[in-house]
């Protein structure tokens, strides 16, 4: 079995142990205290996504999720505070918005529209992050690895 | 001795160098001090010699080389090489060199797909044979000048700015460097912006809202209207030293004509996302790829994946 080096520097073998690779862009205020709350509760999930914070998860422009699909991602979690939560007032509208037109973009560039997923989780709900953990990287093992792996 | 200036043309409409005619009275004086050797647009010089005796095709030798056009068939790719070989400085005039142009549309089909639309499934036309006699090969796609030789400089605009023609001319007979703007069109564009759409996404034919005689300063940009306008995706530099983009002077929406931002920029993926950003629903695109890669299509579109 071949060995191939993805881009984030993650070694994994291919095909027949399929590991993957999920970018998780986490809002300050809700996603990443929420995934805390997980770690620190010693939650047990997956441990394949690599967690980014971003102050809010309006700021993700269609470009970072994009070009991290394109450059080998097998999937992108964007996950801000619940409607109506937001620390500044409505940039998860905004990220909701641009979750949208990164689907509709997403068919442009040959890619399966379950690679990419928008969730809200709350800065107490680490027991939903686990499970938006777990339930993204089954999708995604089920997906198999990004056409753009080894593009 | 006056500088030696070749200039050849390709997949291209013609209005580059209609531009270098517009350059106006500044012309006189760059024409004092060029000597053109080789220009189909003006000159009679043939390219297998003037009787038709020589084998391949040559071109002049020339201190600068312009070329206006994409690269649609083998013809043009030779022709480009041969000025790269001839020409100590290759400038690319136009989008459609830059960046493919309006040609490029077409790389969202196959070639036989095209093919076989123009000569034979369009309803108004008569359906015949492909031509094929006397004529060079196409090539599979179109492509930008520098994806087939390298180039010194790069104009943009559909088509090109006289200024911008003049600017990078009288910089190379003086030995200074030229060099691109950076930003994008909304940079330098006096519109206000709020940042919040105040209507739904218009068709381009109706009209947007603005004081006639009142300046521009004053006028809400045309997004946050609902036109369509490549401004956040499209680099500055049309407007020259007035500042104000052309077609915000006109009142209408940029159409993207300066190609995108730089070379790893996705107009589409941009323009989606600055749609979205500001409430507008990018769903109602009907061709996203083309109408955000209008001007940019070489190395950017491409057929339809196909799953």
């Amino acid at each position: 079995m071949e060995e191939q080096t993805s881009s984030a520097g993650t070694t994994a073998v291919a095909t027949a142990e399929f590991e993957p690779l999920i970018l998780a862009f986490c809002c300050y205020w809700c996603a990443y205290a929420g995934a805390d709350l997980a770690g620190t509760s010693r939650m047990q999930y997956p441990t394949n996504a690599r967690i980014i914070r971003v102050q809010c998860s309006g700021m993700v422009h269609p470009n970072l999720v994009i070009e991290a699909l394109t450059k080998g991602a097998d999937g992108v979690l964007m996950i801000g505070c619940h409607p109506g939560d937001c620390h500044y007032l409505e940039g998860n509208l905004r990220a909701k918005a641009r979750a949208e037109a990164i689907t509709l973009m997403l068919e442009d560039f040959a890619l399966e529209p379950e690679r990419f997923r928008l969730e809200w989780v709350s800065a107490a709900e680490g027991q939903r992050f686990a499970e938006v953990m777990t339930s993204m990287v089954e999708q995604i093992r089920k997906l198999g690895p990004s056409p753009f792996r080894n593009y | 001795m006056p500088v030696r200036l070749a200039e050849e043309w390709f997949a291209i409409c013609g209005g580059c160098e209609v531009t270098i005619l517009d350059i106006g009275e500044p012309l006189l004086d760059i024409l004092e001090k060029v000597s053109i050797v080789h220009m189909p647009v003006l000159m009679d010089h043939k390219l297998f010699g003037q009787t038709g005796e020589g084998t391949e095709m040559e071109i002049p030798e020339a201190d600068v080389g312009l070329i206006a056009g994409g690269i649609r068939s083998e013809e043009h790719r030779k022709l480009a090489q041969e000025m790269r070989k001839k020409c100590k400085t290759l400038i690319a005039l136009g989008s459609c060199a830059c960046y493919g142009g309006i040609p490029a549309l077409a790389n969202q089909y196959m070639t036989e797909e095209i093919l076989q639309k123009v000569y034979r499934e369009s309803v108004t036309t008569e359906s015949n044979g492909l031509p094929n006699v006397d004529i060079p090969a196409m090539t599979d796609r179109v492509y930008a000048l520098r994806e087939v030789v390298p180039v010194d400089m790069s104009l943009p605009g559909c088509p090109t700015t006289p200024e911008m023609v003049v600017g990078a001319l009288t910089a190379l007979l003086e030995g200074k460097k030229f060099e691109l703007p950076t930003k994008s069109v909304c940079d330098d564009c006096p519109l206000i912006r709020e940042k919040k759409a105040v209507s739904t996404l218009k068709r381009r034919f109706e009209a947007p809202e603005f004081t006639p005689g009142r300046p521009l300063t004053e006028m809400r940009c045309l997004m946050e209207q609902g036109f369509l306008c490549q401004g956040p995706a499209t680099r500055t530099g049309c407007g020259g030293s007035e500042g104000t983009p052309r077609c915000i002077r006109a009142y209408m929406p940029c159409e993207g004509c300066f190609g995108p931002l730089s070379d790893k920029a996705n107009p589409m993926v941009d323009m989606m996302g600055a749609l979205a950003s500001i409430g507008l629903d990018p769903k109602q695109i009907p061709d996203r790829a083309a109408t955000f890669n209008r001007f940019s299509g070489a190395g950017r579109l491409r057929p339809s994946p196909r799953r």
